[in-house]
């Protein structure tokens, strides 16, 4: 009954969207419309072309590499650019993913280099448990295998198809195999293989040691045999480096390498990455926490949560011996006591063997399953960064005077547990406007950058190209002036340039978003976090927003979905669906941190009105008291005198900003009581911390 | 904060009396001393500086029926120091009573715009000025006048001259004596400050006085003698007449008894020129008593006359649309 329904439904779908072909045709070029149309009218009398047994002869099975290989853009391999980047994300993913299950605190390397003309070298290096000989092939060598799909667990990887997919991306676009070495423990042989994938079969082929792979000992005769291959390799005690060589373009800024390391470190504060770009330039981003994230449970399927194909599957597989130890064993939140009302309600022996359930009755049990009041599933299989991480993570990263995370309790959406955190940095001043004449002059001679639109964006955080542009025609220097030959007088107007140039202007919110842990960096348009931020009244927390818009300020927002199982819109894992119950904690997650940055906002314009005002009265006070000397005699000091005390009493609150010698303070986070999830940073310490040559000038007090 | 540097200037050092004042001057003086010593006393006791200010708006004039004139009711403004929006005014408030102290001392006096460039300068510091234009000062001197209950010329302080007189009228202003009767084609101006220490009437041989709403009418009649013809006082105020204008109608009506009529458009502006002559401005309803003619007499077209007297269209002048505002405005004053 049910698959004929179907049938009837598919083929009942088929006929308008044969209409919409057609007319599509006709819009697109009226004189072919008419025979083609002609052409699409059933021809009752016309010979068959082909018969059944002659289609038969041409009908046979895809393997899943072939279709990835055809629809790459699925995995994100669709330009070079972007296929750089998702080979690194994909081997970062898998290494960070196997450190932890493995208990130990993750160190990667990535390093890149360049072989050709949009032609990378990619190795990801991690210190993670290494793999076992026998499973390398299969790892690197077969798309669709791998240890995450079959559980429902907290993890980055989901598929198992990344890292194979970059693997073969790498041999279809250059022709070099994949170059794995792994190492299980110091005292074990590591394991040097070069693969390809067999796209026909799905089947790895190993290439060197005549198929066998190379063995490498420990000890000195291990180094020998490294440098003999040519193998890359940073001696660890135990861990795996994948070498991948592949067409790719790399590329800076947005969208980049950097970025993506940047944004992992900040979700990840307990990995330490080293980086090593094309240009040899060495990166380091060290871990904040010494502390790895609890360890994610696997849990098993809540019944809210399955399909009813999923639940004749099960049935047909179970070991268990009756229906209802069925019940209680392959779902959550199934108490015996559940399984026997559920067996009742579906009109079913509680005792009847899984197995010789029928399809009429799996029906029956399902929809018995989605009626019954069972508890949410079990939210401990959710480790989420926590918020003291987060705002750790965070400050390390991005340079704001304020921060706030908060970390929502977890829900359930399709029975899948999920939890959402938010984690957000307000403001800031770029060091580069507290920069003296002297350090800059240090600074300049120091550089190493050929151009000085290069220096600005290198030497100082917060300086896009864009920044760096607009600082340049400010200053009326060229773009490629060479920062170390410029006169005196140059150095001026780049020095005023920088001061005066104002980098928050039309600065649209960043957003950062993360699955698991990972930045997803393409498609923020398709995700449902950027439309939760964007749906989200930012006005009410004293941020400017147009209508369907992020906010602009000078804000930086990171969103963390965390699942057992995240629902993203495609294979490459770029966007998180919408469902409503997502939607939902993350509005909820949001206006959480906005009502904290509203909090703080206001208290800071209060602050700064408070100091206007104060500004304005002490304006008219000297005339005042000039007036009223002339008047009456009495002296002028002292009238004075009295009254800017008297308008500082008036004023009290602008003393939060301003003490003795009119200094700008921030208020602290225990001003304004609100809560352990905030940081709140003292530019001054900010600056020393990013840069520490840039000791922050001493305010000059001019009281004479 | 400390903006400790002052102009040495000796204009602005406190300078004691030198010279012995008028019992008038002496009056004046106090009310400035007790507005500044406000000041001092807020400093020393670190409290909030204020002034009253009586209120000159039309919810503070009351109408009184039996004297016919407005008179100022008792509502008062505080102007604040520490008020944002009152900050700058109290200071120029400050500035004006230290203006009228010097002219009191230096017994001289001067024009409001002289007044307004003497106070006028940069404030220390900053780019503002204490006063940007006459439009800014002119008001805050009337606020000292209401304050100090002193009128313009105790402080002072005169308007620019407007308006003028012609007729079978000698006087004396300032010691010289005027025959109004032989002034040419100008006439004798009126001058701001009328009171009797500065103009002494001699002889009036005029039966009435006719005021004209402005200096082209005036010119015409002038021209024409006919105030030799009828006997009478002609003068006009330039429009909305200042209060030299209206004072010196006072006098001539109150002090020589001469009736006083008045020849103005059929028109919103008009009319009111008529009522305020006749019972005093909102503005200036604290001096209504001495200005005042409620005896005054309209003489001119009314709206009925078109009709009653068969007038053609062309006579006509159309209400432009400030017209009708301020026909309404005037119409829901209370006096009206």
């Amino acid at each position: 009954m049910e698959q004929q329904n179907f049938l009837g439904a598919e083929s009942d779908s088929g006929l308008p969207e044969s209409n919409g072909h057609n007319l599509n045709n006709n819009g697109h070029a009226g004189k072919k419309s008419k025979p083609e149309k002609e052409a699409a009218k059933p021809a009752t009398d016309r010979r068959r072309r082909v018969t059944a047994e002659s289609m038969a002869t041409k009908q046979k099975e895809i393997s899943v590499s072939e279709f990835f290989v055809k629809n790459r853009h699925l995995l994100g391999f669709d330009n070079p650019r972007k296929a750089l980047l998702t080979t690194i994300k994909e081997a970062v993913d898998n290494s960070l993913d196997a450190c932890e299950e493995a208990g130990i605190l993750p160190e990667v390397w990535v390093h890149i280099e360049q072989t050709g003309d949009n032609r990378y070298k990619v190795g990801i290096q991690d210190n993670g448990p290494g793999i076992l000989k026998s499973q390398i092939p299969n790892i690197f060598g077969k798309l669709l295998y791998g240890s995450k799909f079959h559980r429902l667990r907290m993890s980055r990887g989901q598929q198992g198809i990344g890292i194979s997919a970059a693997g073969m991306y790498g041999l279809l676009t250059t022709g070099k195999p994949v170059k794995i070495i792994s190492k299980t423990s110091p005292k074990k042989p590591a394991h040097y293989y070069e693969l390809q994938i067999d796209t026909k079969r799905n089947k790895p082929e190993i290439l060197n040691g005549k198929g066998d792979g190379i063995e490498i000992p420990t000890g000195e005769a291990g180094q020998a045999e490294i440098v003999k291959h040519g193998i890359e390799w940073i001696e660890t005690n135990h861990g795996t480096r994948v070498t991948i060589e592949l067409e790719a373009k790399f590329h800076r800024g947005r969208g980049g390498v950097e970025e993506y390391l940047e944004q992992t470190a900040i979700a990840n504060p307990h990995v330490t990455l080293h980086y090593v770009d094309p240009e040899g330039h060495a990166k380091e981003y060290p871990r904040a926490a010494e502390e790895l994230p609890p360890e994610p449970k696997e849990i098993k399927p809540h019944p809210y949560g399955i399909e009813l194909g999923m639940l004749i599957n099960m049935l047909k597989d179970t070991p268990a011996g009756t229906l209802a130890q069925f019940l209680t064993t392959s779902f959550s939140r199934v108490s015996t006591a559940v399984a026997t009302a559920v067996c009742k309600t579906a009109n079913l022996s509680s005792r009847a063997h899984p197995k010789r359930i029928g399809r009429h009755e799996a029906e029956t049990l399902f929809k018995a399953l989605q009626v019954s009041k069972i508890n949410p599933p079990e939210t401990d299989c959710l480790a989420p960064i926590g918020e003291q991480l987060l705002l750790k993570g965070l400050h390390q990263v991005v340079p704001a005077e304020f921060y706030v995370a908060v970390t929502r309790p977890p829900a359930v959406y399709r029975g899948n547990p999920f939890l959402i955190e938010v984690a957000l940095a307000y403001g800031g001043t770029s060091p580069m406007q507290k920069v003296t004449r002297e350090t800059l002059k240090e600074l300049l001679a120091e550089s190493d950058a050929r151009t000085l639109r290069q220096f600005l964006t290198n030497t100082f955080s917060g300086v896009g190209t864009e920044g760096a542009n607009r600082i340049l025609r400010e200053s009326e220097l060229g773009t490629r002036a060479a920062p170390s030959k410029l006169k005196p007088k140059e150095v001026d107007a780049l020095l005023s340039a920088m001061k005066n140039v104002n980098l928050e202007e039309g600065q649209s919110m960043n957003v950062l978003r993360y699955a698991n842990r990972v930045p997803l960096l393409f498609l923020p348009g398709a995700c449902g976090i950027t439309s939760a931020v964007i749906n989200t009244n930012w006005r009410s927390y004293g941020l400017s927003q147009s209508r369907g818009s992020l906010p602009s300020g000078p804000v930086t927002i990171m969103v963390h979905v965390a699942s057992v199982w995240v629902p993203f819109t495609s294979e490459s894992k770029e966007a998180v669906a919408s469902y409503p119950d997502i939607l939902k904690e993350l509005r909820l997650a949001l206006q959480a941190v906005g009502r904290k940055l509203g909090t703080y906002l206001n208290r800071r314009q209060k602050v700064k009105q408070e100091g206007e005002r104060r500004q304005i009265f002490l304006r008219y006070l000297s005339k005042v008291a000039e007036a009223t000397h002339y008047i009456t005699g009495e002296d002028t000091q002292t009238i004075y005198n009295g009254l800017v005390e008297l308008a500082k009493k008036k004023t009290s609150e602008a003393d939060l900003v301003l003490d003795e010698s009119g200094q700008a303070q921030t208020p602290s986070a225990d001003d304004l009581e609100l809560g352990d999830n905030v940081l709140i940073v003292s530019e001054d310490t900010h600056a020393a911390r990013l840069l520490p040559s840039l000791a922050p000038e001493q305010p000059s007090v001019d009281e004479s | 904060m400390g903006k400790s540097k002052r102009s040495d200037s000796s204009a602005d050092q406190y300078q004691p009396l030198t010279i012995k004042l008028g019992e008038k001057d002496a009056r004046t003086l106090d009310g400035i001393v007790q507005l500044a010593g406000d000041v001092v006393k807020a400093a020393t006791k670190q409290k909030d500086p204020f002034i009253e200010i009586p209120a000159r708006t039309l919810s503070n004039v009351n109408f009184n029926k039996r004297r016919k004139i407005i008179e100022m009711g008792k509502a008062t403004n505080r102007r604040q120091l520490f008020n944002l929006s009152q900050a700058k005014s109290y200071m120029q408030t400050l500035l004006v009573a230290k203006g009228c102290k010097q002219l009191i001392f230096e017994q001289k006096t001067t024009s409001i715009r002289g007044l307004f460039y003497l106070l006028k300068g940069t404030i220390e510091g900053t780019k503002e000025e204490t006063f940007d234009t006459q439009d800014e000062c002119d008001p805050i001197i009337e606020d000292v006048e209401v304050t100090l209950n002193a009128l313009r010329e105790e402080l002072h302080v005169y308007a620019q001259s407007r308006g003028n007189l012609a007729g079978p009228l000698t006087l004396v202003d300032s010691g010289d004596t005027i025959d109004c009767a032989r002034m040419g084609s100008s006439g004798y101006s009126i001058p701001s400050i009328v009171e009797p220490d500065i103009i002494q009437f001699i002889k009036c041989d005029a039966k009435f006085v006719l005021h004209v709403e402005k200096d082209t009418v005036w010119r015409r009649f002038n021209e024409d003698k006919f105030w030799r013809k009828h006997n009478c006082i002609l003068s006009h105020g330039g429009g909305q007449p200042p209060r030299g204008v209206r004072r010196m109608l006072n006098r001539l009506h109150n002090e020589l008894g001469l009736p006083v009529y008045c020849l103005l458009d059929n028109d919103p502006w008009g009319y009111y020129i008529y009522s305020v002559i006749k019972q005093g401005s909102i503005n200036l309803a604290f001096e209504s008593q001495r200005m005042a003619i409620p005896e005054a007499k309209y003489l001119g077209l009314r709206s009925i006359d078109f009709d009653r007297c068969n007038l053609s269209n062309s006579v006509k002048i159309k209400l432009s649309d400030t017209d009708v505002n301020r026909a309404k405005q005037i119409a829901s004053y209370p006096c009206f």
